[in-house]
């Protein structure tokens, strides 16, 4: 930093001298603090603000209503919640079954109000925790950052950019109330917790982080990332040499406070010691232990070839538990990768074994125009940050660099994963630009220097032996001329400004909608809300029965759950493919083996969602083939994926669609009576661009009950069996007046009968 | 020629009742006739003759006839993928099931082979399963039309086909799938992986000041994150093609559209980013270190107008991406 020499009076001086006091600074960065904090929260509530406060998309929904119930009915019944209104007949073992991390914390935060006598909504709490954790992501990062870098001014360009980096933003707008509207703050704090901790060795803050670690593993299902990453940066520094009684005191406080912290989740239970993506941890602790072992002796013993002997016999013990956890896992006493880990290193292996997961749209890879959306100007300032990382290299900086390479391709499989991506982009791209704006932004220039190179030679030729980087081997002198100062800092400043343009762009037009309801703009440009789906719901909710049970495709269980309160088949915990799959089943098939299945389940209704007329694209005809192929993995004979393509392999809706999709139940229930808004032979279907056949589906099992305004929602109410036992398929012909055709027309020769 | 000469001899025995006899009794024969065959190398090499041979009239017994274009000139790679499996498939079979209880024939027939079987099936792809049930004994089946196995969902393990075997098989014995134990090319890789540790042993001195390059970790991790954040990974999943043609000759770059991308487009990109990096860098780190005042002048102006000029054309192709982008510097507007 530069530092004036002279303290001459005058306005501008006084001016510069302001920032120059210690408990200044700090008061400017608290105040700058605050601002990044609030922006961060500001720009967060698009949605509120255009919308309403309302819980955003399908996760959500679920994480509402346990919050409800966790209010209502108190933490030890949350803690045994058996939720028999999902997954019917099933049920689900809710409170075993959930990260409860999120809904504490809205009910902490709900009863301290309360306490305090303020008159809040639990909804409110949940609409706005997400933003308000984004500022403490701010916060954190600050605190992250400056422990990387000496800069001061890096930690508050960190904070900035981890406020409004869209990457960010994306999974944390106000509404959305999910787990990782908590879970980035925790994953950044113990981050660095653990920066902190590895550097004093200290015990205490071992433990803060390992507290702080437990904290974010009854959040989000996401703390693997943690589980891998530490064990990694531990096992990277050992390979460095950089064995350190700092690195064995804060891992192993860790490892064992944070094991035991994430062994209260339910959830969690004994996974940490049982399955496979825990266990680079307990590897690495055993390995540190082996090595702190040998370092002691080998402090006690000065021998050179009892040392050789010590490394081999560390090898050889590190490679043989390799091989024991190799054979353990063979053997079945740990589980292997769970698919969903498993599909990030093995990348085709979700779309052949686990359609379930590859069906998810968030689980794709990342194309690089996402990586630019998220992030703009970050991605290219991001491995400069990294490769300024490796100038000092010190412990701390390993980490960094570790995080970047394993963030960003696990970004690059999943699209998802940029969330955890974000936060060292950020830091590193904080670290690139406050280092070049340091330089950039000095008043002062330096002297342009006479011949003394010569004795700066040797001095250079000394510091890049020492196994620095080539690039910074000579000393600095600092820029000399004002044009080129003025140039890149000019150039450095519009682009944070169209940074922070971006960022708003983006957070306006691509994150803000709750996506429970659509917004379109009237010809005369004022905005029209499309609310398709919540006067679905509130019709599910007044004209139904209790208990009536309602099968849809399982991206609704949330939200029919959440919004009309009623039992549902299948739900987002996809957690039972059997059944997911017996939902695909009878959507996919005839009415006449649909309806046995829909019996046999008490299904009351059936939802679907059809944007045909509206053009809404994310429909359940362009989910079907899911359906489908997820129907196929356990009933292959009678669910065939090729049977819904045309003979030349398209996948059409029109008069051309195959007999297979004709028949199927979903198509029947999307294009019911569709062709009577159109006049006759007009029928259209905006989405596909088809034009639908003169002749519409006839449903015999079902009876349309409901349909909304913009038809995106159709409920159907399955019909009970016919009062005189015959099956749904003549009972309708007879009630359109049709003739009962005989069952044989053709009769035997007479016989007599003979009693 | 053996059934050659049986089946004459039986027609002349059984001259007087007709050719009945002799189609019912050549069932029987046909299946010990292929199954000895099969004994020793299964599945069976067809040619047009022996598939309507074996598939034609009444028969006991089932066969599962892969009928595959493996020919360089057709081009088919899900047949050459699915070659091998299918001979593990028809070994194992065989050598589980020595004595024919199953009743299963496998048979492969090539295109240039069996011309005529392809044309008269009306088949335009490759490979197909099909499979022949029993018309006649225990396990007959009323349609005698082959049963035919999708390969819609790319190359199929021995396994899959395995499953799909024995549950069109019920009630008889399905031999497990045995692959063989690739001697050979275990010993290769244990000497190999022994001599590699060998000469990394004796060349420690030369590795040692490599492995502990900082310039060279430096390098190596950029790169892997600009291949990572430049969607490479995407590339890898989704196969996509290098480069597209435009519809007029010419090639297309960029592939339009927020959710795909060429395999050359994510090269310019990754080069785009990794020169603004490296421009940030030099600026950053070199340009303050530089003595001469004149030479660090135009360095900083030179790798400003780097700067100036990538950001303006990387917005630019991302406004080709994405149409409502707003956002755009000069000069490529």
């Amino acid at each position: 930093m530069a530092v004036a020499t002279t303290a001459s009076s005058g306005p501008v001086d006084l001016l510069i001298n302001v920032g120059k006091n210690q408990s200044t600074k700090t008061l400017l960065r608290v105040i700058i603090l605050c601002f990044i904090a609030g922006a961060a929260i500001a720009s967060r509530l698009f949605s509120v603000i255009r919308f309403e406060s309302i819980i955003h998309e399908f996760d959500p929904w679920f994480n509402f209503r346990a919050t409800k119930y966790l209010v209502a009915n108190g933490f030890y019944d949350f803690w045994d919640w058996f939720d028999d209104r999902t997954w019917h007949p099933l049920g689900r073992v809710t409170g075993g079954t959930l990260y409860p991390g999120l809904m504490v914390t809205s009910g902490v935060i709900y009863h301290l109000l309360r306490a305090l006598t303020v008159p809040v909504d639990i909804r409110n709490i949940c609409v706005l925790l997400a933003p308000a954790c984004s500022g403490l992501t701010a916060f954190a990062t600050y605190l992250l950052t400056n422990e990387m870098t000496t800069s001061s001014s890096a930690g508050l360009l960190a904070a900035a950019f981890m406020g409004i980096a869209p990457g960010y933003i994306s999974r944390s707008v106000a509404g959305s109330y999910d787990n990782e509207a908590i879970a980035i703050f925790l994953l950044v704090f113990t981050f660095y917790l653990w920066i902190k901790a590895l550097k004093l060795g200290s015990v205490l803050w071992g433990a803060l982080c390992a507290l702080f670690y437990g904290y974010m593993v009854a959040s989000w299902g996401g703390y693997a990332f943690i589980t891998c990453l530490v064990p990694l940066h531990a096992f990277v520094l050992i390979c460095m040499g950089r064995f350190s009684m700092r690195l064995y005191v804060s891992y192993t406080t860790w490892y064992a406070l944070g094991t035991l912290a994430s062994m209260q989740i339910p959830f969690v239970g004994f996974l940490p010691v049982r399955t496979s993506e825990h266990m680079p941890a307990l590897g690495i602790f055993g390995f540190l232990q082996l090595v702190a072992f040998l370092e002691y002796v080998r402090s006690a013993i000065p021998s050179r070839q009892f040392q050789t002997f010590l490394y081999v016999a560390l090898g050889g013990i590190f490679g043989l538990s390799l091989l024991g956890l190799v054979g353990l896992t063979a053997g079945g006493y740990i589980a292997p990768w769970s698919g969903r880990f498993y599909s990030l290193w093995d990348t085709g292996y979700a779309k052949i074994h686990i359609p379930i997961i590859a069906s998810v749209s968030e689980h794709q890879p990342t194309a690089w125009p996402a990586f630019f959306f998220d992030l703009n100007m970050l991605i290219w300032l991001f491995p400069a940050g990294v490769y300024l990382c490796f100038q000092k290299l010190e412990d701390e900086h390993v980490f960094i660099i570790v995080y970047a390479l394993f963030g960003s391709y696990f970004a690059g499989v999943m699209v998802r994963l940029m969330l955890t991506l974000t936060p060292v982009v950020c830091v590193a791209a904080a670290i690139a630009v406050s280092q070049l704006l340091d330089t950039y932004l000095v008043a002062r220039s330096p002297e342009v220097p006479d011949t003394e190179e010569e004795a700066s030679d040797g001095h250079a030729k000394k510091a890049s032996k020492q196994g620095g980087l080539r690039a910074s081997s000579q000393p600095v002198v600092g820029i000399y001329n004002v044009v080129g100062k003025g140039f890149i800092a000019g150039a450095m400043v519009l682009y944070l400004l169209i940074f922070v343009q971006h960022c708003t762009w983006v957070t306006s037009n691509a994150y803000s909608s709750p996506s429970v309801v659509l917004a379109s703009r009237m010809p005369d440009g004022s905005q029209h809300i499309i609310d398709d789906y919540r006067e679905a719901y509130q019709w599910l909710r007044q004209n139904t029965r209790e208990d009536a049970k309602i099968m849809s495709w399982w991206d609704y269980g949330y939200q029919i759950g959440g919004m009309a309160d009623r039992p549902t088949l299948v739900d987002n915990n996809t957690w039972n493919n059997t059944h997911i799959a017996t939902v695909g089943k009878a959507m996919a098939s005839r009415e006449e083996v649909s309806y046995p299945i829909m019996r046999q389940h008490e299904v009351d209704y059936v939802l679907v969602v059809f944007g045909g007329l509206l053009g809404y694209s994310g429909d359940d005809i362009n989910k079907f083939l899911w359906m489908v192929r997820i129907a196929e993995g356990i009933w292959p004979d009678e669910v065939k994926e090729r049977d819904y393509f045309t003979p030349r392999g398209e996948y059409r809706v029109d008069s051309e669609a195959s007999e297979t999709m004709k028949n199927s139940l979903m198509y029947k229930m999307s294009y019911y009576n569709y062709g009577s808004l159109f006049p006759p032979g007009q029928a259209q279907d905006r989405v596909r661009g088809a034009r639908l056949p003169e002749q519409g589906p006839v449903l015999n099992t079902l009876e349309e009950a409901y349909t909304s305004e913009n038809w995106i929602i159709r409920i159907y109410k399955v019909k009970d069996l016919d009062n005189v036992g015959r099956d749904h398929a003549s009972a309708a012909s007879f009630e359109k007046g049709h003739k009962k055709k005989k069952a044989s027309k053709k009769r035997g020769p007479r016989v007599l009968r003979v009693d | 020629m053996r059934w050659l000469s049986s089946v004459s001899a039986l027609l002349a025995l059984s001259l007087p009742f007709g050719s009945f006899a002799a189609k019912k009794e050549s069932s029987v024969d046909r299946f010990t006739e292929f199954h000895s065959q099969a004994v020793a190398s299964s599945p069976l090499k067809l040619v047009d003759s022996t598939y309507r041979k074996l598939t034609s009239g009444s028969r006991d017994y089932t066969v599962a006839v892969l009928l595959t274009a493996l020919d360089a000139r057709f081009g088919c790679q899900l047949c050459t993928e699915f070659q091998p499996e299918w001979d593990i498939l028809g070994k194992s079979w065989a050598k589980g099931d020595k004595n024919g209880e199953s009743r299963l024939i496998f048979g492969t027939l090539d295109f240039t082979d069996g011309r005529d079987v392809f044309l008269s099936l009306g088949l335009q792809t490759a490979p197909v399963l099909l499979l022949f049930q029993p018309t006649t004994g225990p396990h007959a089946v009323p349609t005698s039309d082959p049963i035919r196995y999708d390969f819609t969902s790319g190359p199929q393990s021995a396994e899959q086909v395995h499953s799909w075997l024995a549950r069109h098989l019920p009630d008889r014995p399905h031999p497990a799938v045995y692959r063989p134990v690739n001697y050979v090319g275990w010993i290769i890789t244990i000497v190999s992986g022994l001599g590699i540790i060998g000469v990394i042993f004796k060349s420690w001195s030369w590795i040692l000041p490599i492995i502990q390059n900082r310039n060279i970790w430096a390098g190596l991790s950029l790169i892997g994150i600009l291949l990572f954040t430049s969607g490479h990974m995407f590339n890898q999943i989704r196969k996509v093609p290098y480069v597209a043609g435009n519809g007029r000759g010419g090639i297309s770059y960029f592939a339009g559209g927020f959710q795909s991308q060429f395999g050359l487009e994510t090269q310019i990109i990754a080069f785009i980013y990794g020169l603004l990096s490296f421009a940030t860098i030099s600026l950053t780190v070199r340009a303050p270190r530089t003595r001469d005042a004149k030479f660090q002048l135009a360095m900083v102006i030179g790798w400003g107008v780097v700067l100036v000029l990538m950001y303006s054309f990387l917005l630019s192709i991302f406004r080709v991406k994405n149409g409502g982008y707003p956002f755009k510097l000069p000069p490529f507007m």
